[in-house]
């Protein structure tokens, strides 16, 4: 499959090189000539400006812009035609579906022929675009940013984080720092008489209570208490190992930088989770068990605690809950204090995808900025609102100063989605409302987002290079991978974890330590 | 009509008869003229999509960098096929592949024979034809879904056939993690949803058995199994030998999705083949050249196997593909 899928890839690679070669060139610069001469562009854009009843004093400013799409359909021009009023642009968009985003992003690139704003996937896709930025197809952007005054708010911590060699060359789609923690049956809870836990002692009690004590009162030991799945990072293992007090990916130890894995705390962790597994207290084929099976156990009622992902789940969860068991009751937790008494949370990067300008497609300076004045319009609160939130009235109301979409959540699907996941910046920076909750566990979990930050834990390596990495990091990662539940398995001892670790070392990873560590210090 | 005129060459291969004039070749290659319009579409296909993309076996030797394209990527030789042959894992990836091959072609191959022999037996169209749609059902379904069903049936959590063990005072089985359960399941699963679509070309070749031929061995007095081992058998013995030299054709082709899918950090090491190496050295981090510098060493055992077996097959008598 993956080499049917590859020569796929290559073949559509070639042919699209070879068709585009001589046509494809000379679209780009005719459109490049027409942005740039606004004497020669088509009637149509002077017919628009003619039509306006007060005629702005500048042209629309014709932008492409290419993203992944995450719903199944193309979104009609309902927002965009708003969008382009509101910025006097001409905009372009080019949506293609995000479950193959990668391919047209690597075959858009072998031809030259991305857009002038061109949307990556997700960070993945980002790092491995690094090289290319280095070797300078995009634009720096960073000197600009300082003549936009809203383009100018994004938060400094997480453009550093999205810097390449020290230098920004994006802008990026924000996210909350710290999603991360409980979301459990507070009905089990209160039946039990159980309070949410504060350390990990009372989590891992919870869990043996939601299993042995039939908290669901069917007379039946039919319950487990942790639901998991087969990913350490975004299921429970990486949630409950920064509680342990393990760093965030990587970590300083006497001085230098050093892998999560080779930290105590870490070994603590797989500890806990070999308890929890060995005692019956969380689904015994975790390791084998996707994202989907996992969901599905914990609204049959199976299970009472769904650790990981993010809190903002809540919402999706308690709907196909509550459609099994009308009375249950979820909550979200995320203050667990670990064996040393302290909070901790790992966080993201802040930002779950990020734009960039190809230097093959903008052509100097002035387009560049003709291009970054959208942005900054986009991040007024007018804009992003009708971006985030769509058309008020039509897609969502205003109740207290906050956005509660409509009830035809197919409409705002279907028109509103596909803008959604391009709005730069967050509702701090952009200055979009907030959306209106009504669900108690979901209000819980947007004050517990805020406090999550305060002992947030960064990776210290978000922003570093290491070329090791950049080529090997994934496969490696994948020794450490299975080491982890191997020794939670019970088919590998301490002694056993660390020969992995070793043979880690052995075919890379001391390369990669000493290249952090080399630009850590800088 | 210059297309038609401008492929003797494949006529002449396909048919190596030797015309008296060019004219009466003409002639010919006009009256079927919409036989060989048809054909076009097919060609096109292959020049397209088999053989044009061959030059993109090039990036296998270079450190391939998608915006300096074939042309402008530095040439390292043989630097990836280095570092495939010498990665610690390397032969255990490919002993896991070459074993799951193994069991395809002695678990799974004769199972389709032996079930059109089967079907064949049944008297009565309705319950052949009934049988028959039952048993191919099943390829029409994807692999995540087989797998998904897999995973329902045989998880420690409440699946069903570890709690009819339990019920019943025996162990509970580990079928999803256990590293020695990998084996028997993938070749389980392929037999399930393939044995019954394999057998649509046999039963074919069945059908076209001359009845007489059964008839003069009744009258003779054998009995329906002497009838399938000198009649049937030998009858579909070169669609055997043909399907089989396929097979070894696709060898290392073992369903990267099925694999990937079955795949997780417990079984490993008995799970990992080329084709889910591929996917996570490769494409997941983006390197092109490697990920290619492994497809292009599959595809060479490939090359070689069908050759021999090829070879193998036209020294017992039979014709082989080609």
């Amino acid at each position: 499959m993956t080499k049917k899928s590859f020569t796929l890839l290559l073949s559509s690679l070639l042919t699209f090189s070879m068709l585009t070669a001589a046509c494809g060139n000379n679209n780009s610069g005719n459109e490049a000539a027409a942005t740039k001469d606004p004497g020669t562009s088509g009637g149509n854009t002077t017919t628009a400006a003619t039509t306006e009843p007060a005629p702005e004093p500048e042209k629309p400013t014709e932008i492409k812009i290419m993203l992944p799409l995450n719903t199944a359909e193309t979104p009609p021009d309902t927002i965009k035609t708003e969008l382009e009023k509101l910025t006097n642009t001409k905009l372009t968009y080019q949506f293609f579906p995000a479950d193959t985003y990668e391919e047209k992003l690597n075959s858009s690139f072998a031809t030259g022929s991305l857009p002038q704003v061109t949307y990556l996937k997700n960070q993945t896709t980002f790092v491995q675009m690094r090289e290319a930025i280095k070797d300078g197809q995009f634009w720096e952007i960073g000197p600009y940013l300082s003549e936009f005054p809203n383009l100018n708010k994004l938060k400094p911590e997480i453009l550093n984080n999205t810097k390449v060699d020290g230098k920004l060359y994006t802008l990026y789609i924000g996210r909350p720092l710290a999603r991360q923690g409980i979301i459990y049956r507070k009905d089990w809870a209160d039946k039990l008489g159980l309070q949410a836990p504060a350390n990990v002692d009372e989590l891992f009690a919870m869990a043996q209570a939601f299993t042995e004590k039939d908290p669901d009162g069917n007379g039946k030991k039919d319950t487990i208490g942790v639901v998991d799945r087969n990913e350490l990072v975004y299921g429970a293992f990486k949630t409950i190992s920064a509680w342990f007090g393990t760093p965030n990916t990587w970590g300083e130890k006497d001085g230098q930088l050093a892998p999560d894995f080779t930290f105590p705390q870490y070994i603590d962790t797989m500890d806990f989770f070999k308890k929890l597994r060995d005692g019956g207290y969380m689904n015994k084929d975790f390791a084998a068990t996707s994202k989907t099976d996992a969901v599905n156990m914990f609204v049959s009622g199976k299970a009472g605690l769904y650790i990981g992902g993010s809190m903002q789940d809540i919402d999706t969860l308690n709907k196909d809950l509550i459609k099994n068991f009308p009375d249950a009751v979820l909550d979200t937790h995320s203050m667990v204090a670990g064996p040393d008494g302290k909070f901790a949370q790992w966080m993201i990067p802040g930002y779950n995808n990020v734009v960039l300008f190809p230097k093959s497609a903008v052509k100097d300076e002035a387009e560049l900025k003709s291009i970054l004045a959208f942005y900054d319009k986009m991040m007024t609160p007018e804009v992003s609102n009708l971006m985030y939130w769509g058309i008020e009235g039509t897609h969502y109301t205003v109740v207290d100063g906050k956005a509660k979409p409509t009830d035809d959540k197919e409409l705002i699907e279907r028109e509103v989605k596909g803008y959604k996941d391009s709005v730069i910046g967050e509702s701090e920076t952009n200055g979009m409302y907030q959306s209106y909750n009504v669900l108690p566990g979901r209000i819980h979990a947007e004050e517990l987002l805020l406090e999550n930050v305060k002992v947030g834990v960064a990776d210290p390596t978000a922003a570093l290079d290491s070329a090791t990495y950049t080529s090997k990091g994934v496969e490696l990662q994948q020794i450490i991978t299975d080491a982890t539940y191997n020794y939670i398995y019970g088919q590998l001892d301490k002694a056993g974890f660390e020969k992995e670790v070793e043979s880690w070392k052995s075919r890379g990873g001391s390369a990669i330590i000493e290249e952090y560590n080399a630009v850590y210090k800088k | 009509m210059q297309d038609v005129t401008a492929q003797p060459g494949t006529v002449s291969k396909l048919k190596p008869k030797s015309y008296k004039s060019s004219s009466e070749l003409k002639k010919r290659l006009w009256r079927n003229k919409y036989l060989y319009i048809m054909l076009i579409p097919g060609i096109l296909f292959f020049v397209l999509f088999k053989y044009l993309p061959m030059y993109g076996l090039i990036i296998s030797f270079q450190d391939y960098k998608p915006y300096q394209g074939i042309t402008g990527s530095e040439w390292v030789g043989m630097e990836h096929f280095k570092r495939l042959f010498t990665e610690p894992d390397f032969l255990k990836i490919l002993g896991n592949t070459l074993i799951l091959f193994a069991m395809n072609i002695l678990l799974y191959f004769p199972v389709p024979i032996i079930l059109a022999l089967m079907l064949n037996e049944l008297r009565g169209s309705f319950f052949k034809r009934f049988f028959q749609t039952l048993v191919y059902l099943p390829h029409f379904m994807s692999w995540v879904i087989i797998v998904s069903i897999t995973y329902v049936m045989v998880t420690m959590d409440g699946g069903i056939i570890n709690e009819l063990l339990s019920y019943f005072g025996f162990e509970q089985v580990n079928f999803l993690l256990n590293p020695g359960w990998f084996r028997p399941m993938y070749i389980i699963q392929i037999i399930w949803r393939e044995a019954g679509w394999g057998t649509i070309i046999y039963l074919a070749s069945i059908a076209a058995i001359d009845p007489g031929l059964y008839e003069a061995a009744r009258m003779d007095g054998a009995g329906r199994i002497r009838q399938i081992w000198h009649i049937t058998l030998p009858a579909i013995r070169s669609v055997i030998i043909t399907l089989l030299i396929l097979k070894i054709g696709s060898v290392l082709d073992l369903g990267f999705e099925h694999v990937y899918l079955m795949l997780n950090s417990m079984n490993r090491n008995v799970a990992e083949i080329i084709d889910t190496y591929v996917y996570t050295a490769g494409l997941r981090q983006g390197q092109f050249s490697y990920s290619t510098a492994i497809g292009f060493f599959k595809s060479i055992i490939g090359l070689i196997m069908v050759m021999s077996v090829n070879k193998l097959s036209k020294k017992m008598g039979e014709e082989g593909v080609y």
